[in-house]
């Protein structure tokens, strides 16, 4: 059974087992513009070690893509590689910084699971983003037992997804049709037709194993039922956003039970003009409409399953910002100029040991609570065990 | 079995005798600069200081029978030894609170030159004695000659932990500090400065051997060693009053391996100069 299933199980595979992982890092704020006091920023293209993104600021506008931590020019945190079928969890992680000027902060540490780029900054109606989904895994379909049997060891229950094949899916399954994951095992699952279906166990009836090879695609490649997955909008490169204090929303958004017709509720989020570098575009504490991190839910929700609209209801008039989809892991309060904060998940938080699945692509989000200067820099690290 | 089963296994290695304690001492002549990284085995005391001083650009491994760092126990193969508590306390709060790392050192390439524009590449015919596969080793540039403030810029050509050579560090930029042992692409506040860790290629873990050192941009007058370490605990001295103790089962969930002859030193974040500043210590092995 993957996880740890007492503290003596922890320790022997964390030692006689060597399953563990220390990842020292350094990030930098970003170069461009000092921080304002209250305001949060996404230090992905901060320098350090790991390096800036290249990332977040490419790709087709209003298109959804996924991230992992082995895509090209993504620069996040390492954090040991793929452990499956074992299960990796976050253990004890540091931070501090000896830079003057950027306390007190708050760093946050999140799963970047996607993002959508938006360069389309100076139209204000709302606009469909584009959600296409990826591959998985592949399966194999079991008609005596309905079961489906795949590598997707991400896939949670409840997940929507879409099937393909090269052939002929498995009888009573269809392309184009959204299923939805009952979970069996890691690697075995059965489909319903409904969410409330899923919830439910009612299968489908699989009546035979189809002919060629068939896939699971889904939106997400982590946290796949958007259960607990937040968005948040940033500047995402050293060229600041135009003049403009629009108020931001998702118009349309699907929640965490696959709810459609979702939207950002009043009162919206109110972005900043000539939003710099990393700025989490409305963040900030003087006025009403100043969120952060995230962008709030429709009451009552606590995920995005996925987001079908994104408006600005005023021009920005120039520059690009990206919608980026993550999972919160940790915060880190920083209180005191060259003291540690430091947390053990073990023990200090219990039934606390965030979990790190694989291709997770780690970033850190930071509070600043003071106007912390350019390049101000960051250090801390991480460490990880699996069993 | 080498390592626990269990923390029943854990406390029957203490309870009989299976590790080691000892007691050590760093008093710092160095007048080191507020912000900037500093590497302590520069520094007097117990253990002595070793000044990464050997044939320029030629890899030298550094081992504790050799070379010195803090005592934690003898050689134990084929049981595996684990730090098991380090304790950090100072005399005084100048330079106060203070971050600090303890590193297992594994290599170092001595005297790059800042003063050319040349490639210079290194001697590898010596490689990592520890951590040899280099997963989760850093490097640090420490310096062994004051430069004059320059700041230029350099990028390091290395073998990654996955035996992939040609890789190029981000661009670092040399800091004004003076002091013998200051970490010179620290910085608080400047672009291109880093950490005290190089930063590695987009994707990269660790760094098994560097390839060669290039200044990019600039020149100065300065020699620094760059040196390969595996940072093992992560923590803060807070003040005179308080000594800093890492218990590392309970307070950080992990338990670093300590191999047979590691060198273990402290690379450190001081608030203001450490010249004359003592700092004593503890440190407790265990192994099984």
């Amino acid at each position: 059974m993957p996880g740890f299933s007492s503290w003596d199980d922890f320790i022997q595979e964390s030692t006689a087992n060597g399953k563990n992982y220390r990842q020292d890092w350094n990030k930098n704020f970003l170069p461009t513009t000092p921080a304002v006091a209250g305001e949060w920023f996404c230090l992905a293209r901060g320098g350090g070690n790991p390096g800036a993104d290249a990332l977040f600021n490419t790709g087709t506008n209003l298109t959804f893509n996924q991230v992992i931590d082995t895509t090209s020019n993504a620069s996040s945190i390492p954090h040991g590689g793929n452990v499956a079928p074992d299960y990796k969890y976050l253990c004890n992680a540091s931070a501090f910084s000896a830079a003057a000027t950027t306390m007190p902060a708050v760093l946050m540490l999140v799963d970047m699971i996607g993002y959508t780029r938006v360069t389309s900054t100076t139209t204000t109606t709302a606009q469909s983003i584009t959600n296409t989904l990826t591959t998985i895994s592949n399966f194999t379909a079991d008609a005596s037992s309905d079961i489906c049997t795949h590598s997707a060891y991400a896939l949670l229950p409840y997940t929507k997804v879409r099937l393909t094949t090269t052939t002929t899916l498995p009888g009573g399954l269809a392309t184009a049709t959204d299923y939805y994951v009952i979970k069996v095992t890691d690697t075995t699952c059965q489909l319903a037709t409904s969410y409330a279906n899923a919830v439910a166990g009612t299968a489908i009836n699989i009546t035979d194993a189809g002919t060629g090879t068939h896939s699971i695609q889904t939106l997400y490649p982590r946290y796949t039922n958007g259960k607990g997955v937040k968005a948040f909008m940033w500047a995402n490169n050293a060229t600041p956003l135009g003049a403009g204090t629009p108020n931001l929303s998702f118009p349309s958004y699907t929640n965490e039970t696959y709810t459609a017709a979702r939207a950002t509720p009043a009162v919206l989020p109110v972005g900043k003009t000539a939003a710099a570098n990393g700025l989490i575009l409305y963040s900030g504490t003087a006025a009403a409409g100043k969120y952060g991190p995230f962008m709030p839910f429709q009451s009552g929700d606590s995920g995005y399953g996925s987001i079908e609209q994104v408006q600005i209801s005023s021009t920005y008039t120039s520059g690009e910002f990206s919608i980026g989809y993550c999972k919160p892991l940790i915060t880190l309060p920083l209180t005191t100029l060259g003291v540690a904060s430091e947390r053990e998940f073990m023990s200090q938080i219990p039934g606390g040991l965030p979990r790190i699945y694989d291709g997770a692509a780690l970033y850190w989000l930071i509070y600043n609570g003071a106007a912390t200067p350019t390049n101000s820099a960051f250090f801390g690290h991480l460490d990880f065990a699996w069993g | 079995m080498a390592g626990f089963a269990g923390l029943w296994d854990y406390t029957t290695q203490v309870e009989d005798g299976r590790g080691h304690y000892s007691f050590w001492r760093k008093t710092p002549s160095q007048t080191t600069t507020s912000g900037i990284w500093f590497d302590m085995s520069m520094s007097p005391g117990n253990p002595g200081p070793q000044y990464y001083a050997a044939s320029p650009l030629v890899a030298q491994q550094m081992k504790r029978s050799t070379d010195g760092g803090i005592f934690h126990g003898p050689n134990i193969t084929p049981d595996t030894k684990y730090l098991k508590r380090f304790l950090v306390m100072s005399a005084a709060a100048t330079g106060l609170p203070m971050p600090f790392i303890l590193a297992d050192y594994l290599l170092y390439y001595p005297f790059i030159d800042t003063g050319t524009n040349d490639q210079q590449d290194m001697d590898n015919s010596l490689t990592l004695p520890r951590y040899t596969d280099g997963n989760g080793v850093q490097m640090m540039a420490v310096s062994v000659a004051a430069g004059s403030g320059t700041s230029p810029t350099f990028t390091v050509s290395y073998t990654n932990s996955l035996g992939v050579s040609g890789r190029t560090s981000q661009p670092q930029v040399l800091n004004t500090a003076t002091a013998n042992g200051s970490i010179v692409t620290s910085g608080t506040g400047a672009a291109a400065s880093a950490g005290c860790f190089i930063g590695l290629q987009d994707g990269d873990t660790g760094v098994r051997s560097v390839e060669s050192v290039t200044f990019t941009s600039g020149t100065d007058v300065g020699l620094f060693a760059l040196v390969l370490v595996k940072p093992l605990i992560t923590s803060s001295l807070l003040e005179q009053t308080a000594p800093c103790e890492v218990e590392c089962l309970p307070h950080q969930a992990q338990l670093p391996r300590i191999y047979d002859d590691a060198f273990l030193s402290l690379i450190t974040l001081p608030r203001g100069s450490l010249s004359g500043v003592a700092f004593h210590g503890e440190i407790e092995t265990i192994y099984n």
